[in-house]
């Protein structure tokens, strides 16, 4: 049976391949539009993981760059139970490193107190040094920094050579890889010496990111922060700018998801004075993966609407094919008929025959998908990378299959309204 | 236990068929009542358009009657249910028709086969249809397309595809229809030999009345109704 539903496709190649094609060009867009989805999600996930403490940031700032809180803060929150270490974060965008404009990817001056960083039990990037020293306290107030490694490969420079940095010669004393695009963006340098360089506050800090001891639950340590700071005002230093682009496509896109995450929470920034009013927001890796599950959740409805259009056009031109050729082959299905087989056998021969497009549809189009990821992930190493998992290629590999299926069963239950004996009797 | 199993005979009574095609109807057959006796060379003969082809349709149970009915050993077939219809076909009737007999993508062996293609094609099968298309001849021919073989080449992979299932009932609609004389004349000769060798009963319907040998029954229809069924020289 499925030898003879093949002989009848290979009998009419270009159709079969016309079929094909369309079909595996569907599946292969569906397998790179997901594959974004998992790429990012992936990302994500890594990220968080690699930060298990919690973030501490201006109720409403999608980034710790555009938020601002009072320095002194961190006396208070060290006195809680459950924390060890609170480290706060000066943030600035890098505008040109060596004399060039930095536009994409994105740079930050990532100011850091090198005597509390000190004291944490993982760090993101002390963790990550491949060359080099860590940050110490000789580097306090020096123009000194530890950059990634994508950023040196960029600038050509190493351990001890200079970088021009904001028209700042920085010495390089150590050399960090994530391996992770929202991390390797990093500056790392004093604290105290990036605000005398971009004349930030002493005053104030962008960000906390506190680490917990243990001793009490992360949702716990939360909440206490949160009445901490209740009622609380921070002097605006001006808009909590979501509009603003970093041109990086990613960061704009990780901007544009923070301030769809926190469309519901920005009214609360209009009420500064209010007593209940909360001027920070705390984050946990947790919180984050979750926000991030629900954009998730959205952006795999919106890939399901792109490749749903694909998938419409693929699927009716199996049917197209599938009913071209039953009509052709009327005459056949009367033979078949004489010869005792009935509607189903025959219903049966054609969906084998549409099943077994679909099933080639969707190897090749997984194989390009798979392919194009490929090529796209080893073309622009240092963009997004895209991950078309197993599971999504196993998906799309059965989708494809019961495309295939499908798009047979109408053509097959058509063919069994034509008669298939009035043919056989004209000639 | 050698006692020779009774072919048993076609009862046909009252058969009417009408096809209905917009507001116009079409009266194909306008009662017939007549008998096939079992084991006999039945030709049919008629003008064009007198119903014959209707009539062989409907014994195949390719086709349900209007009114009247088919008994063929004690079985109602145009009662029959659908899946029986289809079993009935595969197993126990040979169709050859004048032309389309079989399937272009398949080949001549792989044709003789098809009718076991959805229940599955046992080796001891494909034994058999190997041993009947050297029988009708096509042994060097098996794995040809239909389109690699002459018209008597193709109905002769009809015949052995009929002989497979070895068939109480072979139905032929002009199976030389298209074929010159000589041809037409062996094709004619497989189909007896059909009835020799396997005690089939064998409905022909031809408009050459040249292939009629004593013995033979003929059956005359004309607008849809029986003018007589004899045997020559009754
Ligand atoms: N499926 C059908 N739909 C409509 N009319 C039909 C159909 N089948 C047969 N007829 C009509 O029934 C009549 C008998 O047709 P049939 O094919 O049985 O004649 P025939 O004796 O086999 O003719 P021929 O010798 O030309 O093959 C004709 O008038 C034909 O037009
Ligand atoms: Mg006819």
């Amino acid at each position: 049976m499925w030898r003879f539903a093949i002989q009848n496709l290979v009998s009419r190649p270009l159709r079969s391949l016309l079929a094909l094609a369309g079909l595996s060009v569907a599946i292969a867009g569906m397998v790179g539009l997901f594959s974004v989805a998992e790429g990012i999600d992936r990302m994500v996930t890594d990220t968080f993981s690699r930060i298990p403490g919690l973030a501490m940031m201006q109720t409403g700032a999608p980034l710790p760059l555009f938020s601002r809180m009072p320095a002194g803060w961190a006396k208070e929150i060290e006195q809680l139970d459950g924390v060890r270490v609170v480290n706060p974060e000066v943030w600035s965008r890098v505008n040109v490193i060596e004399g060039k404009r930095v536009i994409a990817p994105p740079r930050f001056l990532f100011g850091t107190n090198i005597a509390t960083r000190k004291k944490l039990e993982t760090d993101v990037y002390r963790d990550a040094m491949v060359d080099g020293r860590f940050l110490d306290g000789t580097d306090h107030n020096q123009l000194h920094a530890v950059i990634s490694r994508q950023i040196a490969e960029d600038n050509n420079v190493g351990v001890d050579d200079k970088l021009s940095i904001n028209g700042d010669d920085f010495r390089i004393v150590g050399i960090y890889h994530c391996g992770q695009l929202m991390l390797d963006v990093s500056i790392i340098v004093d604290i105290d010496l990036l605000r005398r360089q971009i004349r930030f506050d002493r005053d104030s800090v962008c960000a906390y990111y506190i680490e917990p001891d243990g001793t009490v639950e992360n949702d716990v340590l939360v909440k206490q922060i949160r009445e901490l700071f209740k009622g609380r005002e921070i002097q605006s230093t001006g808009n909590i700018a979501g509009a603003i682009a970093t041109g990086h496509p990613l960061i704009d896109l990780l901007l544009a998801i923070q301030n769809w995450l926190a469309g519901g929470t920005r009214a609360s920034t209009d009420m500064a004075t209010d007593a209940d009013a909360e001027p920070i927001e705390v984050r946990t890796a947790n919180d984050w993966a979750e926000r991030f599950d629900e954009f998730s959740t959205d952006l795999n409805l919106f890939l399901g609407v792109m490749t749903g259009i694909g998938v419409v056009i693929a699927v009716l031109s199996i049917i197209n094919t599938m009913l071209m050729s039953v009509t052709e082959r009327i005459i056949e299905f009367g033979i078949l008929k004489a010869n005792g087989w009935g509607r189903r056998d025959v219903v049966m021969l054609i969906t084998c025959e549409s099943a077994v497009l679909g099933v080639a549809g969707g190897v090749i189009g997984c194989l390009l998908g798979w392919i194009g990821t490929d090529i796209i992930n080893s073309t622009w190493p240092d963009r997004l990378q895209l991950y078309a998992s197993p599971s999504l290629l196993a998906f799309s590999l059965i989708f494809s299959t019961t495309l295939g299926i499908g798009g047979g069963l109408y053509p097959a239950t058509w063919a069994m309204r034509l008669s298939p004996m009035e043919a056989i009797r004209r000639g | 236990m050698n006692k020779p199993t009774p072919i048993p005979a076609i009862e046909i009574e009252e058969l009417t068929k009408e096809f209905t095609i917009g507001s116009t109807t079409v009266r194909a057959l306008r009662g017939v009542t007549t008998t096939v006796s079992g084991g006999s060379f039945q030709f049919v003969l008629g003008p064009s358009g007198s119903g014959k082809s209707t009539l062989l349709y409907l014994l195949g149970a390719l086709d349900r009657p209007t009114t009247g009915s088919i008994t063929i050993d004690g079985r109602k077939i145009n009662e029959l249910s659908r899946d029986d219809q289809d079993r009935f076909r595969r197993h126990e009737v040979g169709f050859v028709f004048q032309s389309f007999n079989l399937l272009g993508n398949l080949t001549a062996i792989e044709n003789v086969l098809a009718p076991f293609l959805p229940i599955g094609v046992s080796a001891d099968l494909r034994q058999q249809a190997d041993h009947l298309i050297e029988q009708v001849g096509l042994g060097d021919r098996r794995h040809h397309r239909p389109r690699e073989l002459s018209g008597g080449e193709q109905q002769r992979v009809a015949i052995a595809r009929a002989l497979l299932k070895q068939p109480k009932l072979v139905l032929a609609d002009e199976p030389t229809g298209e074929l010159d004389h000589k041809t037409g004349g062996e094709v004619m000769g497989y189909l007896r030999r059909l009835r020799e060798e396997q005690g089939a009963t064998v409905v022909v319907v031809t408009h050459d009345e040249s292939y009629i040998e004593p013995g033979d029954k003929i059956l005359r229809l004309l607008d849809g109704e029986v003018v007589s069924n004899t045997q020559p020289g009754e």
